[in-house]
């Protein structure tokens, strides 16, 4: 079975999980996302790109989580169980430090790093072509260049620890900000000569070699106009109370545009020379996704037999509920995991 | 094929033209080499031929150039690039996306070829490149001469009728190279590509090449013709064209096969034995590696390695690509934690001791010498380093101060002297040649007058008179008493500079000791002259010519 999964599927995974972890605060519900998206970044880790980041990704995870929770124990003074205080008028950090800001920051360090879980995964499963393609064609030099400027970033990390090393090793002590510039110069003038590098080299492979496409003109008069018409449908519902004719105007000036935008997008001489399968795999993961979401929509709607997603720390900590259907769907969180585990063996 | 009447191009805010009235034509299916010495145009030649120079580069050109029926000043690089393959020193500046087969087809895609042409394209390419094997693989985990092969697979799938290289070679090993440069052949004798190739190092070129074309820093221009007849009227060398050329061999042999018959009719007479009254022995212990093993996650790069290397000693450090010499490098200057196994340094085990502290004793100078360069000029780069191992911990009297600085000074200004740099002093360091930038990166670290000098692929890049000139300045400091331990692919020159070679292989010592003795039974690192005489013990082309004629 060829596990690999398509495109749309990574990004449909992507969109459910960030839902998930935008809807609750809830502790063990956030605790689930993560160790779902820790499965999965431990099965995928093997194919992910080496010395992509300069620290680890669990370490800097504790470091945003621990930040986080004293932050805002520091910051917000709310809350019935107090830890300890310190007098009022203390300038900034006099009052009371309370168990529930600490969990509320603790919260909030979780969602952060499930956040960067989420996109590192994705990024790191798709290679760069295949993100390259998900942007609309109209938008491919924009989409290449800024590619390349992700790509750019480990090496210019990598870098960084080359010129810091050889200073090092030259005597160099980072004590000041001024023993900082033996490492920001050569790694300023190294990025800048690496970027004419390779733009010498895209240049004679033919990049942007395509000549102007036909009618760039007429498409974007189509745009001025679209943009007149929403702005028009804009004022129109805002000050003259005629809100169906705005919004008609402003759903006319936005269809306009988008077809202005995929006229343009075709114009672009460009081909793929693979297209993507659906498989088994997908299905099984769009399928998770979709019960996710119903689920995540149901208990937003107060649908009687879900628990609810809401838990705020304050005013009193409390315990969180749990209900085992929410808990359940969020499992299918793990299904690439599974899935792309299955190719393995 | 290629056409240049009377070119001359002057780079903006340039004092003299790169090119001056060059004159060059090039027939189809040549397989041609571009050399002369760092400075003399062969990148802006070459540049020219798909019209990077002037569109990229900017600047003055006058005169008319065609490539394959084209003048590329009018049609532009873009235009030119379904012409003319451009293959960069560097194959990781090439990249744009992240894996083999998307690398290929980039350029395709962005053209616009129907899908069926790209895949046709694509596994002709990469059957031509010799990457099938490797199509699914990531960049990042390729080796460099697999690198090199995706950047020019990458180029091969436009067809183009010429394919230009600069210095594609010159970070490989030999065995890599040789790969490179065996594909490189198929495709001129197979397809009849023309081939444009810019190289420093001769003796891995001039058995493949047809043409040569050799450019001059001087008024005297471009010499163009057949290897053997335009060898003959330059300096420039491969050990067995400079000992042909000593001993008159005609017509003048081009390779070791071309020379065998010559060194096959002649007698080279054995050395009598020299009774030796007192044998010389070598210096105090600088290091001692001892059973050491490194590892990167569960990588193993170096397994066991032990070594000893004594004062007033040029050691050369050889191996593939990822054998682990720069790894072990690395581990003697504390940059890698050494897992099992120690390291002493004139007798001072190393564990407790950080990078800052043991770059008093060791001097290292990396792979890429702009990791080291920021100053405004040369002596301040000099100056830096000399600060830096100035006492900080307590406030010192001004006249103190101003003693130790104008000490500083005269240090830096002595080893510009001795490095021969003293004319670039004010210079802003990364506007040198590549010659003269890494000397100017091992001045800031030898000024410190380390013990121990460690030099990571010095001579990358470097043409014949700047290596001559780094071999010198590395013969003086061994004399001096320094002691020096060298990486390198450059077989030549470790045959003609170290005193002991070691061999490294997937982490293990393979070899050590007298470089006659290790270098012969080396099937991949053999000097021209082992390989032309192999029972001589001879290294060098004046070895050979000393023993035919001995001294007085």
């Amino acid at each position: 079975m060829n596990t690999r999964l398509h495109t749309w599927t990574w990004v449909a995974w992507l969109i459910v999980t960030l839902i998930a972890l935008s809807a609750t605060r809830n502790l063990f519900y956030l605790t689930l996302i993560l160790f779902c998206l820790l499965v999965n970044y431990f099965i995928l880790e093997a194919s992910f790109q080496k010395g992509a980041y300069p620290l680890s990704l669990l370490r800097f995870g504790l470091m945003i989580c621990g930040f986080s929770t004293v932050f805002n124990l520091l910051t917000s003074h709310n809350g019935a169980t107090v830890i300890f205080s310190l007098p009022q008028a203390w300038p900034l950090i006099g009052g009371s430090y309370t168990l529930e800001a600490a969990v509320y920051g603790l919260t909030n360090g979780l969602v952060l790093f499930g956040i960067l879980l989420v996109f590192t995964i994705f990024s790191q499963v798709l290679p760069v072509r295949r993100l390259i393609r998900l942007v609309p064609r109209v938008f491919f030099p924009v989409a290449v260049v800024t590619s390349i400027a992700v790509t750019f970033v480990p090496t210019t990390i990598r870098q960084f620890h080359q010129i810091k090393e050889a200073q090092l090793i030259r005597g160099q002590r980072l004590k000041s900000l001024g023993d900082w510039l033996p490492l920001i110069v050569p790694l300023l003038v190294g990025g800048l000569e690496r970027a004419l590098q390779l733009s010498e080299a895209m240049t004679s492979r033919g990049f942007a070699s395509s000549s102007p496409a036909p009618g760039k003109q007429s498409s974007r008069l189509v745009m001025v106009s679209g943009l007149l018409l929403v702005t028009a449908g804009w004022i129109l519902g805002s000050w003259s109370g005629k809100e169906s004719l705005g919004l008609g105007l402003i759903f006319s000036g936005l269809l306009l545009l988008l077809g202005a935008l995929w006229w343009m997008g075709r114009q672009i001489p460009h081909t793929n020379y693979t297209r993507e399968v659906w498989q088994a795999g997908d299905g099984i993961v769009l399928l998770g996704s979709g019960v996710l979401v119903f689920v995540l929509l149901s208990s937003f709607a107060g649908l009687t037999i879900l628990g609810s997603l809401y838990y705020s720390a304050y005013p009193v900590l409390q315990w969180p509920d749990f209900d085992p259907w929410i808990g359940s769907a969020l499992l299918a969180l793990c299904f690439p995991a599974y899935i792309m585990s299955l190719g393995k063996k | 094929m290629i056409s240049l009447r009377d070119v001359t191009f002057t780079y903006p805010g340039a004092a003299r033209p790169a090119l001056k009235s060059v004159n060059l034509e090039i027939a189809s299916g040549c397989f041609g080499l571009v050399t002369g010495p760092s400075g003399s145009g062969k990148s802006t030649l070459l540049r020219c031929l798909n019209g990077l120079v002037p569109h990229f580069s900017g600047g003055i050109l006058s005169g008319s150039i065609c490539v394959a029926g084209l003048n590329p000043v009018q049609a532009s690089p873009q235009i030119m690039s379904r012409q003319v393959g451009f293959v960069f020193q560097d194959p990781e500046t090439q990249f744009v996306v992240d894996r083999v087969e998307d690398e290929v087809v980039f350029a395709m895609e962005n053209l616009a070829f129907p899908p069926q042409e790209i895949q046709a394209r694509l596994d002709n390419a990469l059957d031509l490149a010799g990457l099938n094997a490797l199509r699914n693989r990531r960049l990042e985990t390729l080796s460099g001469g697999e690198r090199q092969r995706v950047a020019l697979a990458a180029v091969l799938a436009l067809k183009p009728g010429l394919l230009v290289l600069d210095e594609p070679t010159s970070q490989l090993d030999p065995e890599a190279a040789e790969g490179i440069l065996q594909t490189l052949v198929r495709l001129n004798k197979n397809l009849g590509l023309t081939i444009l190739l810019a190289e420093h190092r001769l003796e891995r070129v001039l058995p493949f090449v047809n043409s040569l074309i050799y450019l001059n820093t001087d008024e005297s221009g471009l010499i163009v013709g057949e290897p053997r007849q335009v060898l003959s009227h330059i300096d420039v060398a491969s050990p067995v064209i400079a000992l042909a050329k000593q001993l008159a061999w005609r017509p003048l042999p081009l390779t070791v096969q071309e020379a065998k018959p010559f060194a096959a009719s002649m007698h080279l007479p054995v050395p009598e034995p020299v009774e030796v009254e007192h044998q010389e022995q070598p210096g105090e212990i600088a290091l001692q590696i001892a059973d050491i093993h490194v590892s990167y996650e569960s990588y193993p790069a170096l397994k066991g390695v032990s070594l000893t290397v004594h004062a007033g000693e040029i050691l050369a450090l050889m191996g593939s690509n990822g054998a682990g010499k720069t790894t072990l490098l690395r581990s003697l200057v504390g940059l890698v934690r050494v897992n099992e196994g120690s390291i002493q340094l004139f007798g001072q085990p190393t564990q407790n001791m950080d990078p800052a502290n043991l770059s008093e004793l060791i001097g290292y100078l990396p792979q890429d010498p702009n990791s080291l360069l920021f100053a405004e000029t040369v002596q301040e780069e000099l100056l830096f380093t000399l600060h830096a191992r100035q006492p900080h911990s307590r406030p010192m009297k001004k006249v103190r101060a101003v003693e130790l600085e104008s000490e500083a000074v005269a240090q830096s200004t002595q080893m510009l002297v001795q490095m021969g740099l003293a004319d670039l002093a004010a210079a802003y360091p990364r506007d040198l040649s590549v010659g003269q930038r890494e000397r100017v990166a091992l001045a800031p670290i030898m000024v410190a007058r380390p013990r121990i000098l460690l030099l990571d692929e010095p001579t990358r890049g470097l043409d014949t008179a700047a290596k001559d000139q780094l071999a010198q300045i590395l013969r003086t400091w061994r004399d001096e008493g320094h002691t020096i331990i060298l990486v390198t692919h450059d077989v030549e020159l470790v045959a003609r500079l170290v005193d002991r070679v070691a061999i490294l292989e997937a982490g293990s010592l393979v070899a050590a000791g007298n470089p006659a003795e290790v270098l012969s039974t080396s099937p991949v690192f053999k000097p021209q002259m082992l390989q032309l005489f192999p029972e001589a013990g001879c290294l060098t082309p004046q070895e050979i010519v000393d023993r035919l004629n001995p001294p007085g």
